[in-house]
């Protein structure tokens, strides 16, 4: 995965009052930490960052006031209707250190017919991998799949040097059997037992 | 239609409407969802009724998710009524839905008839609302 680069400036106030006045200015607060070092107070461009975030687990180069160093987004904040970046947490890392990050799991192939639907158990899958070499996704096939089926953690093949940050029986997604049609008319007891077994 | 089993106290105050949905704003569970733009109380027949357009639209094959629950009594006094007497009786559950919260999710495999799903159900209920789906490898 590439490096993205972004300059930062140190930030010297705090609080909310400050945060908006950032935030108006199209930039974003941010903190940088790990290692063990004392938490770094950052602002950083608002657009650039967004962009950069549009990859899952960006590596990026952070130039701080002159001092370089590699950190990956690890909590972003976003206003839930604008979607405007709020605040973001970045996590330092080294070349060649083992992270912990959720990668998107994506779907390849067709089920086999009869109008099955696949049901996401875990949308992300954790695992560890070099900070410098986090995959963007790792794929899953689901060709041939019927109802019942399900795909657990240990049978999706990771690149090299990733290995899982969950138990290898996890189920990532599961293939489930379509609902039975709602009656047109006065079916209350089917949908609301179906709407029922939907619920969370 | 959905009802608390059992509360702690019938008559409660109104719920604040202020501020921001504080979690339950991006899609959980499903592809497709619909996100309250601006708040308001969502009545327990709200919350059927717009289950029932989204599950009579998809028909078969899809799943859907409701993430809000009414839980929160209001009450009203019966018309021509004095003031004072005490609290009137409770007349609706509602959910106190603030803005960007998804309220309701589907799975389906048309994303056409899926969104057209939704903007039945959206019609149902008593705020703005957009339709949002799941957008692939964002941070």
């Amino acid at each position: 995965m590439a490096e993205v680069k972004i300059a930062a400036e140190l930030r010297k106030e705090f609080g909310k009052g400050a945060a908006r006045r950032t935030r108006r200015e199209g930039k974003v607060p941010g903190v940088v930490y790990g290692h063990g070092a004392d938490p770094v107070h950052v602002t950083l461009p608002g657009h650039t960052l967004m962009l950069a975030l549009k990859t899952a687990n960006v590596l990026i180069s952070l130039d701080v006031e002159g001092k370089s160093e590699l950190v990956i987004p690890k909590a972003v904040q976003k206003d839930p209707i604008k979607g405007f970046l709020e605040h973001i947490d970045l996590l330092q890392v080294k070349r060649g250190e083992k992270v912990s990050v959720e990668i998107p799991v994506q779907v390849e192939g067709e089920l086999a017919p009869g109008g099955n639907l696949i049901e996401h158990v875990l949308n992300a899958l954790p695992v560890q991998a070099e900070a410098t070499h986090i995959p963007e996704s790792v794929s899953v096939s689901v060709e041939g799949l019927g109802a019942g089926d399900s795909v657990v953690a240990k049978d999706i093949v990771l690149p090299k040097g990733t290995v899982l940050d969950v138990e290898k029986d996890a189920v990532v997604l599961q293939i489930v059997a379509a609902q039975a049609e709602a009656p047109a008319g006065g079916g209350e007891a089917a949908e609301g037992a179906a709407g029922a077994g939907g619920e969370a | 239609m959905l009802i608390p089993r059992r509360v702690k106290h019938r008559k409660q105050h109104h719920p604040k409407r202020s501020g921001m949905a504080k979690g339950g704003t991006e899609l959980a569970f499903g592809e497709y969802g619909i996100q309250a733009v601006t708040p308001a109380y969502v009545t327990n027949r709200q919350i059927e009724s717009a289950r029932i357009a989204i599950t009579r639209h998809i028909r078969r094959g899809g799943k859907v998710w409701i993430n809000i629950y009414p839980d929160r009594p209001l009450t009203k006094k019966p018309a021509e009524t004095r003031m004072g007497s005490g609290k009137g009786s409770p007349e609706w559950w509602v959910a106190n839905v603030k803005p960007g919260r998804v309220m309701f999710e589907l799975s389906f495999p048309n994303e056409k008839v899926a969104k057209e799903a939704l903007i039945r159900a959206a019609h149902k209920l008593p705020m703005k609302c957009r339709i949002v789906r799941r957008e692939a490898g964002e941070s």
